[in-house]
């Protein structure tokens, strides 16, 4: 064995010619079979033990203390933290619209521009609040849609209104230029570029059509109302039009100066009285029949607030439940439903032609709407006709949807909608320090904090079992809590032997152990995510350790890349 | 659906420690809480990695203001990282150093592995290092550190995959989309392209072929001394082997470069010399030795100025 080392204990010894050859050469035995460090990358840590050097804290540096030159500037983020007297402003806004006008100030004519500001500029769904602006200057940097920094503006208040006037000395960085793009007035959009908010024109073939009403929330009437669906050949949007709308189901029309909305997380086509709704002539567009396969969805695309979906489902589970409401009793049916992309929950407003034993069910489900409940998406039936019993699966027969799992990719978890029934792979990055016991309130099941709850106040709690962990690809991560079962099974612990390993060596110390265990691991999970402007969280009942072989796996990518 | 951007958890990059400090680009947006990112020769733009080594060095030090601050350097198969834990760090995070320390301490080897935030600085005379610190942290067997070279192998190649595949495409978003960059790659490419201009990916060709030795057990080849020498930064690996003039040397060069007429702190000379992979320990004692031959002199206590 010291042979093999020869070189490197001979380098050793001429730095410390005291030691012993043989403890050197043991210690670079150790570290290559033991830790997988060859010689040379050893060669450091074996001389520093060699060499016995012990750290001696050093506190000889001086204190340097920073020099920062005051400034006055009020830094925001949010209009709301402004005051009417606020003079040197900076914040980061997006520029909503921009419009030039002329002014005879002090006998010149002068070109201001002025227009529509946002604050919050970088959170997709944020809270978002609204001033106008002026601009004297004009600076040729703001344009609608880009986001910009403004430093030393100034806040102007007029009647309990408030604005920002931008000056000649005001300087502005433009941080994103604008995406939006600027569409003249008239020009149609495609309908899957339609931006979430603002005035646009759409040509487009009507799938859909039908007269609602909205009741008016203070009880005071209601109004007319039609909702529908428009297509074009790259997308479908809902509309709700709050005028009279009497065009038929395919007719082609030129729809200017609909305003977006964005209701849940659906944007929807509003026509009001100053839009302009014309019969469009095209030969060559698409017809009704061909558009409408775009409205056919999986479980897998279903977004809060969608309508008008089409959709082919499996029923796995369907019971009839009864309620109260204004001291009559009602009905509802409601149950799981799967597709191979996953499960979620259908409720129904009338009975279907559905018995228990019949299940599991194929339907087509056409012109339903969705709504979601913590994250899970529920399609909800409003009457029989839109649910049609099938003969067969499209998908393959064999498929038990009652207990399926969709395998995702993990980018294709955290950029997607909440989904039921998926299981996806990837490295564990980060295990909190709260995993492990905790206990949850008596009432909402709430992890209790310092023994209260957030609701329900102090209580006992009743203990249980999760883990707060990250799973991350590279590209996109995912926040994983493992239930009890999940930690258990991932773990390979009972209760009675976790309780023991906390209790003999601490929180933090269990902690530890479970990052040895975990850190830096291929983990599946198996459960369901909820999917927010947070970000995306799974939670998960299966989950466990991938094995993995590190020899095979350096010798596949030996192949697979040609590195011989 | 966008994603809301700036909340979101960046993801951790597998690489190995010559890719991460190599890399002299940062960027950092200009909102509070806009995340930094140092950006590597490849085009990885790094806000946090997940590496590994061997634990070769931790030491606390006592800073200016009073808090603590850990120093530790990691060794994998391509090179060195550099790390620091100080009070901020998590509970879980301190105690595992202090528990660390103690282990360096009696020479006792440590196989670690990081997920860590990139760090970044520029001297005053425009160099530039990176170094990480560590979020969690924790000991892992041979069998776990293998697995985690054959990721990070993976890692490179897939990047050196796609940056060169990016050389034939026009550097604009749709150029690089077109020849079918992945989303993720295409800002970093961008960046790095412009930043670093050609480079040759040979050595890291060399690195992911001694970690994979190092992963299939092939200890003997692992041991090969690479073949090639790193690159024009001044490895670390330099001070093993360094006679102990060029240390002394490399102090009077960082003083004579920094000094502004009051002299060099000593925390300064000491960071930059680290930086040169200069152990500080060394570095310390270098600098009384200079001090006691009469080259520096202190004109205050703890600045340094060349006996001129």
């Amino acid at each position: 064995m010291s042979e093999k080392y020869e070189t490197h204990v001979k380098a050793i010894l001429s730095e410390c010619p005291d030691a012993d050859p043989k403890e050197i050469a043991e210690a670079f035995a150790k570290y290559e079979t033991e830790f997988y460090i060859p010689p040379q990358d050893a060669m450091r840590s074996i001389l520093r033990r060699f060499k016995g050097e012990k750290s001696v804290p050093t506190n000889r540096s001086p204190s340097q203390g920073g020099t920062s030159s005051p400034r006055n500037t009020k830094k925001v983020s949010k209009l709301s933290e402004l005051n009417g007297n606020d003079k040197d402003v900076e914040i980061e806004v997006e520029i909503i619209s921009h419009n030039m006008r002329e002014q005879t100030i002090r006998g010149e004519q002068k070109q201001i521009a002025f227009g529509l500001l946002e604050d919050n500029p970088w959170e997709e769904k944020g809270e978002k609040t609204r001033w106008e602006y002026k601009d004297w200057g004009p600076s040729a940097n703001l344009a609608p849609g880009s986001i910009v920094r403004i430093e030393g503006a100034s806040v102007n208040e007029y009647q309990g209104r408030m604005s920002l006037n931008i000056n000649q000395s005001t300087r502005i960085a433009v941080v994103r230029e604008g995406t939006r793009p600027v569409v003249a007035p008239g020009e149609p959009q495609d309908i899957n570029t339609l931006p979430s908010d603002g005035y646009v024109c759409v040509v487009g073939r009507i799938l859909a059509s039908r007269p609602d009403q909205i009741h008016k929330k203070d009880g005071s009437g209601s109004i007319d109302i039609v909702r529908g669906r428009i297509a074009d050949e790259t997308g479908t949007i809902g509309f709700l039009s709050w005028e009279p709308f009497e065009h038929q189901v395919g007719s082609l029309l030129k729809i200017d100066g609909a305003q977006v909305r964005t209701f849940r997380d659906t944007p929807e086509l509003n026509f009001g009285r100053t839009t302009k709704v014309e019969i469009f002539h095209d030969k060559n567009f698409a017809d009704a029949e061909s558009l409408s396969q775009q409205t056919v969805l999986t479980i897998s695309d279903l977004r809060d607030g969608a309508r008008d979906v089409d959709a082919v489902v499996q029923i796995t589970e369907w019971a009839k439940r009864s309620f109260t409401r204004d001291g009559e009793e009602r009905f509802l049916w409601s149950g799981q439903i799967a597709d191979p992309t996953g499960r979620c929950r259908m409720s129904a407003w009338s009975e279907l032609p559905i018995s228990e034993d019949q299940l599991p069910v194929t339907v087509r489900l056409k012109g339903v709407r969705v709504r979601a409940w913590q994250g899970i998406p529920d399609i909800t039936v409003d009457n029989t006709d839109q649910v049609e019993i099938l003969e067969s699966t499209p998908w393959d027969d064999a498929l038990d949807l009652t207990n399926h799992t969709a395998e995702v990719e993990l980018h294709d978890l955290a950029n997607g909608s909440s989904r039921v029934g998926v299981s996806t792979c990837a490295i564990i990055v980060s295990v909190r320090e709260d995993s492990g016991f905790i206990l949850r309130c008596t009432e909402c099941r709430r992890v209790l904090r310092e023994g209260a709850c957030a609701e329900h106040g102090p209580n006992n709690g009743n203990s249980d079992i999760r883990l707060r962990l990250v799973m991350d690809d590279g590209r996109s991560s995912v926040s994983l809590l493992t239930n009890k079962a999940a930690t258990l099974e991932l773990l390979g612990m009972d209760e009675d032997q976790m309780k023991a390993a906390v209790e003999e060596d601490g929180q933090m110390a269990f902690v530890q152990s479970l990052r040895s265990k975990l850190l830096g691991r291929m983990v599946k999970a198996t459960g369901r995510t909820i999917v927010d402007e947070q970000g995306a969280m799974m939670l998960a009942d299966g989950a466990s350790i991938m094995e993995e072989d590190a020899g095979m796996r350096a010798t596949e990518l030996r192949a697979h890349w040609g590195v011989a | 659906m966008q994603s809301g951007g700036r909340v979101r958890r960046q993801p951790a990059w597998h690489m190995l420690a010559s890719e991460f400090s190599e890399a002299t680009l940062n960027e950092k947006g200009s909102g509070e809480y806009d995340p930094s990112f140092v950006i590597t020769k490849l085009g990885a733009k790094v806000n946090r990695v997940i590496v590994a080594g061997l634990l070769e060095r931790l030491e606390v030090r006592e800073t200016s203001n009073g808090s603590t601050l850990y120093q530790g350097q990691m060794r994998d198969p391509s090179g060195l990282h550099y790390f620091s834990v100080g009070d901020y760090a998590s509970e879980s995070m301190r105690e595992l150093t202090l528990s660390l320390v103690e282990k360096t301490e009696v020479g006792e080897p440590v196989l670690l592995l990081m997920t860590a935030k990139s760090r970044w600085y520029q001297t005053d005379e425009g160099a530039v290092y990176t170094s990480l610190r560590p979020e969690e942290a924790c000991e892992i067997d041979a069998k776990t550190y293998a697995l985690w070279l054959t990721r990070a192998s993976e890692g490179t190649l897939q990047r050196m995959k796609i940056h060169n595949d990016s050389l034939s495409a026009e550097p604009t978003q749709e150029g690089l989309k077109a020849a079918g960059v992945p989303e993720h790659m295409i800002d970093g490419l961008l960046l790095s392209r412009n930043h670093y201009g050609e480079f040759d990916t040979e050595t890291y060709t060399l690195n992911v072929m001694q970690a994979l030795d190092i992963a299939e057990g092939r200890m003997d080849a692992a041991s090969q001394p690479a073949p090639a020498p790193q690159t024009t930064l001044e490895s670390s690996d330099s001070s093993d082997a360094s006679d102990e003039d060029d240390v002394k040397e490399t102090l009077v060069a960082i003083i004579a470069q920094l000094d502004q007429g009051d002299g060099v702190d000593f925390e300064t000379v000491l960071t930059n010399a680290d930086a040169r992979g200069i152990d500080r320990q060394l570095a310390e004692s270098k600098l009384d030795e200079l001090s006691n031959e009469g080259t520096l002199h202190e004109p205050r206590f703890g600045w340094f100025r060349i006996v001129s």
